[in-house]
């Protein structure tokens, strides 16, 4: 009994207009005549109930016979052949042309009539004439079957008696005076619950919306409030939050600010000068192919500080008092000011180090967009972004960066288990790569580093060890996003924007 | 990043042991190589490091990893035989591609499998090196064909005629870089020239057209041969002399005998290949300095050995195949990479330093923060874009736009120069999504004027009754929250309805534009329903706030 009186806590109050009305077998159509509401409405209450354990939808498919445009027509106005009848009745003989039916209608009636012997024609010049025959006068003075049957619709063809039947098979072969559809007919199975449900009686004392006018009356004491479905689904809303991608490098931010790094940044718009010759790339150098750039169409040419590129420039052709024999070529000094669009983060490592500001020991981090002349596919974007940094202070070595890229590898990866290999890169000698082992990825290569050579330091006028670093952050966003598509990252599909998860 | 492919057989017949794949692949680690892929025996690797040419084969490999396994340590020197041939560099080529180096090899039978590795390690180093022929090409002919002193000059390009490789007919040079497929590919090296470099014998049949291709006479290698005839031809001395010593290495790592070539320039002849002898200075203080290890004269050099350098008297002795090692500091690479990297100590930080970032991202990150907070979906786009998004589709005039001179396509052909449009553009890709619409991006966008970043934030709101009132109630929560005065003052922007579009003022200087879109502009991106936005620059709204009184509250 506890459990019938929570359920009628429960209900919405269209169930509560719907309950009162239902019995075994009721349909859906009658349930809209009795309660008043709405097919929805009722259609609702319904499947709210069926949730509920009240009672079951039956849904049947009935074939169901209704007059179609012809047959509203006839239904009003009477058959064509009947029409004809009652013209010709009780005269001799009548024109054809004469005869008040509509001409598409007269040849059916004709042939109607002449079959059932009911009529009799005859040619009398370029005119027909028509007169009843006896069985004409009889058939005219009663309701046909076919009459008969009109009235009766709709009907289920399921429940056709054989006079229907008749008059079914002949309506069937003339034009759109009845049609046959297929009908969901829906109708109500109580359960036992519904069944005592049912005979509950409906109080009025019950609240659904708690309202100010209650509060302020305390009308709501003494009174029993609607129990919501709350496992129902709700709509869903968008609202707002940031965007998936950006959150990730946000939180790449945090990390290195919680590490001690200053964020540095430069131009996107760079000069050869800083995105390569000052990070001692020699100008022909075949690993400037990897680093295919897009140049600027107008202005062509950068301004870069003189006496820098002079000391850049000198690194290049002699290694510039390093103790280096340096590339050993002619510098093109026009080149290194041909403007492109930043193709490495290491820029902004360069620029670092030759300003006034840079601080020794120093720690310094970028997380900057690089662009590459590249097909956009599902691992190349044409720009992206790069995270990399330098840490400089007299005494570093190589110990150090080992043990910084263990502490990437935990903050990025959260394992200790690394492995550090020799890598290359144009500017850093030794260089290293280091691989860590992701408690899901599995080994990945996290970052590449090294300590920068002393031709690259020196012009930019830094005396003391530098490493440079740089970490993958991309691959790792993709996997803590679980993207498959570097497109994905920077999405323009709002409904992927949506409904991307939120990372922790 | 070249890629090479050798079998695992031939690698373990150089090496003289028995190696299996993994011990390769760890290996390979000390050559910063990978194994990629194997198949049938065969190895495919890819070698990270493009400064270290005598890697990319077989040969290289092996010799490395004698030293590594303790088969055969320290420098490796060349045993050359000395001959009479010489190569007769006429002073036409001065202008052209000046220098040649050469030498041949006799006393094994080419097979097809060594064919292979030969052109392999010729078009990897001619290709990443040789910087696609254009600074060194190398040749490799039938010897017992040639008749010495071969001539290399610069001879017009319609003067004589040879059959080239692969083609059936005689042709002119001149012909070869208009018809035949590789003279097509490298025509651009001689782009410019009027003589063309030209390899005779003292028959005067031409042996090739360097670095274009070789003739179908002598220059078509074949299994069975047994003496070839090396050259590199070139526009840097240096290179092209490498060039010879890195092939020459490689051979003689085989088992075949070097023969010497003399190469004259006027009245002096040089014998190639000529071994460049170079030593660098090293000490175990300045290589402990570098990797924090305690390292002794003796390890130092037993180290070095390993990795094939030779030691003598504080200098380590550098193979004639390197040509990287410019500073001791690439020496201690080398060193590093003998002891292991994973072997050297690990020293935490010295110093602790206080992290930061600019004060401009903190603020940018409030005003993230409000917008998110007024439901608006952040968006983040790429940073190139095209004119026709960024000015045609939003009937306005270019305002001054970095453009690529090599886009790869138009749709990513210049740097953004406002957010907007992009914006437009998400809205007009997702009808599907549902309304109302609300996004927001911050990000940079970049002027030609001073080709200048500027940090900028565009929203824009989208729904059947989106309109000006909700776009300047958003700008309003900003500000109030941010307490910052701000003026709208009429403006006309062919983007927005004219009537209902205005410029945002703060301390004087316009910083947004904000209004209804223009039902032209919606209609350009497909969009059926009203859209609101604004656009604004916080660089300069930073600005203005740091040299004015309200952002001190």
């Amino acid at each position: 009994m506890d459990n019938i009186k929570q359920l009628l806590n429960s209900l919405h109050p269209l169930e509560r207009k719907t309950l009162p009305h239902l019995k075994e077998g009721i349909t859906l159509k009658e349930l809209e005549k009795s309660t008043g509401l709405k097919e929805v409405e009722v259609m609702r209450a319904l499947q709210w109930m069926e949730n509920k354990g009240v009672l079951k939808i039956k849904q049947d498919l009935k074939e169901i016979i209704s007059l179609d445009k012809n047959g509203e027509n006839y239904k009003k106005n009477g058959l064509p052949e009947k029409r004809f009848l009652q013209q010709i009745i009780g005269k001799k003989e009548v024109k054809i042309s004469e005869i008040d039916i509509p001409k598409a209608e007269l040849n059916i009636a004709i042939g109607m009539l002449r079959q059932r012997a009911a009529i009799y024609l005859k040619k009398e010049g370029n005119e027909l004439l028509a007169a009843a025959t006896e069985q004409g006068v009889k058939l005219a003075s009663k309701e046909s079957l076919e009459e008969l049957f009109l009235k009766k619709l709709p009907m289920d063809v399921s429940e056709l008696k054989p006079e229907d039947k008749f008059a079914y098979d002949a309506f069937k072969k003339r034009s759109e005076i009845i049609k046959t559809d297929v009908v969901k007919e829906r109708s109500v199975e109580l359960t036992d619950t519904g069944k005592q449900l049912s005979k509950q009686k409906i109080s009025d004392n019950f609240i659904d919306r708690l309202t100010t006018e209650m509060l302020r009356e305390n009308t709501w004491k003494n009174k029993d409030f609607r129990a919501y479905d709350i496992k129902i689904n709700v709509p869903k809303i968008f609202a707002g939050k940031k965007q998936h991608y950006r959150a990730f490098l946000d939180n790449v931010r945090r990390k290195f600010i919680a590490l001690g790094f200053k964020e540095m940044t430069g131009p996107i718009v760079e000069t050869d000068f800083w995105d390569m010759d000052a990070l001692f790339m020699p100008q022909f150098h075949s690993a400037r192919d990897i680093h295919d750039a897009y140049y600027i169409k107008d202005p062509k040419y950068g301004k870069i500080d003189e006496a820098v590129m002079k000391r850049v420039k000198a690194a290049h052709e002699n290694g510039f008092g390093t103790g280096s024999k340096g590339w050993r070529y002619k510098f093109d000094e026009l080149r290194t000011k041909r403007l492109l669009l930043r193709t490495q983060g290491t820029a902004c490592s360069a620029r670092m180090l030759a300003s006034k500001n840079v601080e020794v020991p120093g720690k310094y981090f970028g997380m900057t967009r690089c662009f590459r002349y590249d097909v956009v596919d599902a691992t190349h974007n044409c720009d992206f972004n790069q995270t990399e940094g330098i840490v400089l202070e007299d005494g570093l070595n190589f110990g150090h960066l080992k043990s910084l890229l263990k502490m990437f590898a935990e903050e990025f990866c959260q394992t200790d288990t690394v492995k550090v290999k020799p890598g290359y890169f144009p500017f850093t000698e030794p260089s290293a790569e280091l691989f860590a082992k992701h408690p899901d990825m599995g080994w990945i290569e996290l970052a590449g580093s090294g300590i920068f050579r002393p031709e690259l330091t020196k012009p930019l006028g830094i005396n003391v060890p530098v490493i440079a670093w740089g970490i993958g952050i991309d691959r790792l966003a993709m996997f803590s996003l679980g993207l498959k598509d570097i497109r994905d990252l920077f999405s323009n599909d709002l409904n992927l924007l949506r409904k991307m998860k939120v990372t922790v | 990043m070249p890629t090479i492919t050798f079998s695992l057989n031939d690698l373990n017949q150089l090496v003289g042991k028995k190696l299996t794949k993994e011990k390769v692949s760890e290996l390979l680690e000390h050559a910063k190589a990978e194994i990629e892929s194997e198949e049938k025996g065969e190895l495919t690797l890819s070698v990270g490091d493009t400064n270290l040419p005598y890697l990319w084969s077989a040969e290289g490999i092996a010799r490395l990893f004698k030293g590594l396994l303790g088969v055969k340590k320290g420098l490796d020197k060349l045993k050359i035989e000395k001959s009479k041939d010489v190569v007769i560099v006429d002073k036409s080529v001065s202008s052209v591609r000046p220098y040649i180096a050469a030498f041949s090899v006799k006393g094994k039978k080419v097979d097809e499998y060594l064919l292979k590795q030969i052109i392999q390690l010729q078009e990897k180093f001619c290709h990443s090196y040789g910087m696609r022929r254009m600074k060194v090409a190398v040749g490799v002919y039938s010897y017992p064909k040639i008749t010495f002193p071969v001539h290399y000059k610069a001879t017009n390009p319609e003067s004589v005629k040879f059959i080239p490789l692969g083609f059936k007919r005689e042709m002119t040079q001149g012909e070869i870089l208009e018809m035949h497929p590789t003279g097509m590919e490298y025509a651009w090296i001689l782009k410019g020239c009027k003589n063309y470099p030209l390899l005779v014998d003292s028959k005067n049949a031409v042996l090739s057209f360097p670095p274009i291709i070789n003739s179908d006479w002598s220059g078509k290698i074949e299994s069975g041969d047994n003496e070839l005839f090396f050259e590199a031809t070139g526009t840097d001395k240096e290179a092209v002399q490498f060039a010879a010593n890195i092939f020459a290495y490689a051979f003689a790592e085989r088992g075949f005998k070097i023969y010497s070539v003399g190469v004259k320039y006027g009245a002096k002849t040089e014998q190639h290949p000529l071994p460049f002898n170079e030593k660098v200075k090293i000490s175990a203080d300045f290589v402990n300095s570098i990797l924090g290890t305690k390292l002794k004269e003796s390890e130092l050099k037993s180290l070095l050995e390993k990795m094939r350098f030779g030691y003598e008297k504080g200098h380590a002795l550098i193979p004639d195949y390197r040509r990287d090692i410019m500073h001791p500091v690439d020496v201690v690479e080398d060193v590093a990479i003998a002891y292991g990297y994973n072997k050297l100590p690990e020293f935490g930080m010295n110093t602790y330093t206080h992290g930061n970032t600019f004060p401009i991202t903190k603020f940018l990150d409030k005003i993230r923060e409000l917008l998110v907070g007024q439901g608006y979906q952040e968006a983040f786009s790429h940073i190139l874009a095209n004119k026709n998004l960024l000015y045609g589709q939003m009937n306005v005039e270019d305002f001054g736009t970095i453009e690529i001179a090599n886009p790869m396509t138009e749709t990513y052909s210049c740097v953004r120069t406002w957010i907007l449009p992009q914006l437009m553009e998400i809205l007009g890709k997702s009808k599907n999504a549902e309304y109302p619409q609300k996004i927001f991006e911050e990000g940079l966008v970049t002027m030609k004027k001073d080709l200048k970043d500027y940090s900028r934030v565009a929203l824009v709101t989208a729904h059947t009754k989106a309109d000006f009132t909700e776009v300047k109630q958003v700008l309003d929560f900003i500000m109030d929250n941010l307490q910052i005065k701000y003026v709208i003052e009429d403006t006309v922007h062919n983007s927005f309805i004219p009537g209902r579009v205005g410029r945002v003022i703060v301390n004087g200087k316009a910083v947004a534009y904000i209004g209804e879109m223009h039902p032209s502009v919606l209609s350009n991106f497909g969009l059926g329903v009203p859209a609101a936005a604004f656009e604004l620059n916080l660089s300069d709204l930073f600005e203005t706030l740091r040299v004015s009184d309200i952002r001190k509250s």
